[in-house]
């Protein structure tokens, strides 16, 4: 974990250009607040590998959830001059109030005096993860409160699919987020506690791990179904009930040459 | 003595007495059910509601950029999302509405197929907010009964209720006990501060309006918080004359608008909305200030408050009102944003 490296496989569109037509609107990160994370431990910043890698590029895609994702190309810069580089998987563990204060909010508002003025029902939502450039949006609900709460927890997830931890596989042990979303055959589950299903909030942390794992054995389900005390079959199941973790899985295999599960 | 004329008299005049008007006058105004709570009595042929809805989608897109163009009023676009959000609300099974093939099918709605084209009507050719339409707004996490005599709570307001959030978090004690939001219209802050609070909380939810009050009532009727939530009828700090110096925190969405600035709002604000709750005087402030001096008495020492400003301007004039007119009374003062980048809200603590 001490020399766990932050490594992104984000993609991105082709251009390389958010390709969100920006509306005429104003935007402001959370309350105005900023928050800046200074950890007593800053062995991960003085390693001198903190750097995203964009490692391939990819359309915007729709997802399941209706979320969307889009990368800014300067975020680079962002991350060393705003951000202390965290590992991914903390992105994850942060309250929302942390996550959000990462975010920009963008309300799709037209600029003018706001408040009183105005009768806008205009409640969608979008916001951009800064130190990662992940934006996710939600519009569905009447609620701006709601549809912010929805956007957050599809960014989370898309936390989980496009930012990847390195590991490594000599000295690997499942941690307990992939634990607890395995099936209770797994030989390496102690306890035999229920199973996380994808609906479950916790399952994003799960499946970041799973899909790190995925990255590290070159894709091949076999060799990562050891590593987790399962069977193939078992764990291709596992990866096929969630359409999000799938599409991440396999579009994986496909650029390695692999077939994708079906 | 008194009780027992009062009893003989309404056996001798049954219907007298139902009808005396001081009896009426008296009685708090009764609030309107919003459309998505009132039963789905009412059946149409799913055809005849078919053609509803395409006559209103026909209106709506006939409206173009008209409406932004003349008052930064809404486009088609967005009163199409509108027209969804009626059907919603108007009929029992919404999904039935975008099957082509049960022509002969029935709906349940919760108003008659004419008042459909009537509200629709309304919020096209009168601007009448689709808020007033529907009798709700969804804000925050609450559906909130609304109508006419009443401010339709704004997006930006809901910050408010992050701040006391942020308060409480940062100093328990303020938790418990007593907290007034002032101007309370349909009740929205003083609900979403109750809820933040816990039980140990209790608001004390003030609004000039007798309509407003009677709304706010039925809003907090709604969230079953009748035990914490307490709306009394009067302006300002007036009617809390007993709880002087006892309060841990005061909100507000007080009237801010410049008085020359009101007849240029957008239609469904200037013609519908309550001038009560949108004039703050000639430099929008008069309520403000008000609402700072009332603040400072009180509030208890360390005790909270936030007020929603006008922005930009008005939050660093009030702001400096307390600084220099009221010098010692208030501490920690701070000017927040809201989501679009405008400094809002202006907060502080009482010294």
């Amino acid at each position: 974990m001490a020399h766990s490296i932050l490594r992104s496989f984000l993609r991105f569109p082709s251009g390389g250009v958010c390709n969100f037509t920006k509306p005429a609107c104003a935007y402001s990160r959370w309350h105005g607040s900023f928050y800046f994370y200074r950890r007593a431990n800053n062995s991960r910043i003085s390693d001198g590998v903190t750097s995203f890698h964009f490692v391939k590029e990819a359309s915007i895609r729709g997802y399941p959830s209706g979320a969307i994702v889009a990368c800014s190309r300067n975020y680079n810069s962002n991350v060393t001059s705003t951000f202390e580089t965290v590992d991914g998987s903390e992105y994850l563990a942060m309250t929302d109030e942390k996550l959000m204060s990462q975010c920009e909010m963008d309300t799709f508002k037209v600029s003018g005096p706001g408040g009183q003025h105005r009768n806008k029902r205009e409640s969608a939502v979008r916001l951009k993860h800064l130190p990662t450039g992940i934006t996710a949006q939600a519009s569905e609900d009447r609620s701006q409160h709601k549809n912010r709460a929805a956007a957050l927890s599809r960014l989370r997830k898309l936390l989980a699919l496009r930012v990847r931890n390195t590991i490594d596989l000599e000295t690997y042990v499942p941690p307990p987020e992939l634990v607890q979303i395995l099936p209770t055959k797994s030989t390496i589950r102690l306890d035999k506690g229920s199973q996380i299903g994808p609906n479950n909030p916790k399952f994003a942390l799960g499946m970041q791990a799973l899909i790190d794992l995925i990255f590290a054995v070159g894709g091949s389900v076999s060799d990562a179904a050891k590593k987790l005390g399962l069977s193939t079959g078992a764990l291709s199941r596992l990866i096929l009930s969630d359409d999000s973790l799938r599409q991440a899985v396999n579009e994986f295999r496909v650029e390695k040459g692999m077939k994708p599960l079906k | 003595m008194k009780s027992s004329r009062a009893s003989l008299s309404s056996i001798l005049q049954p219907v007298f007495s139902l009808r005396r008007p001081a009896f009426c006058s008296a009685a708090p105004p009764k609030p309107q059910t919003p459309l998505h709570l009132r039963p789905p009595a009412f059946r149409a042929a799913l055809s005849d509601l078919q053609r509803w809805q395409a006559w209103a989608k026909t209106q709506a897109s006939s409206v173009g950029s008209t409406f932004s163009a003349l008052d930064g009023g809404p486009d088609s676009s967005l009163l199409l999302r509108e027209l969804n959000w009626l059907v919603e609300d108007a009929v029992e099974h919404p999904a039935l509405l975008s099957t082509e093939n049960k022509v002969t099918a029935e709906v349940a709605i919760r108003a008659q197929l004419e008042e459909m084209y009537e509200l629709w009507r309304q919020r096209i050719e009168e601007r009448r907010p689709f808020q007033y339409v529907v009798g709700c707004e969804h804000w925050r996490d609450l559906i909130l009964s609304v109508e006419e005599g009443v401010l339709i709570p704004r997006p930006e307001t809901e910050t408010i209720v992050d701040l006391v959030d942020h308060a409480v978090k940062a100093d328990e004690e303020l938790r418990e006990g007593l907290w007034a939001d002032l101007g309370t219209g349909s009740g929205a802050l003083g609900i979403a501060v109750a809820r933040i609070l816990g039980g140990g909380g209790r608001v004390l939810a003030v609004d000039l309006s007798p309509v407003a009050a009677a709304v706010a009532r039925y809003n907090v009727e709604r969230y079953c918080l009748e035990a914490r939530v307490s709306v009394r009828v009067g302006s300002w700090f007036d009617p809390l004359k007993d709880v002087e110096g006892e309060l841990n925190g005061v909100v507000s969405n007080p009237p801010y608008i410049p008085s020359k600035n009101i007849h240029s709002l957008q239609a469904e604000v200037s013609r519908h909305e309550p001038i009560l709750a949108l004039d703050g005087g000639a430099d929008g402030m008069d309520d403000l200030i008000h609402l700072c001096h009332g603040a400072a008495s009180m509030l208890k020492p360390r005790g909270f408050f936030a007020f929603e400003t006008n922005g930009e301007i008005q939050s660093k004039l009030v702001l400096d009102y307390i600084q220099n007119e009221m010098e010692g009374s208030f501490c920690r003062l701070e000017i927040v944003s809201d989501f679009a980048g405008i400094q809002r809200f202006v907060t502080g603590y009482k010294a």
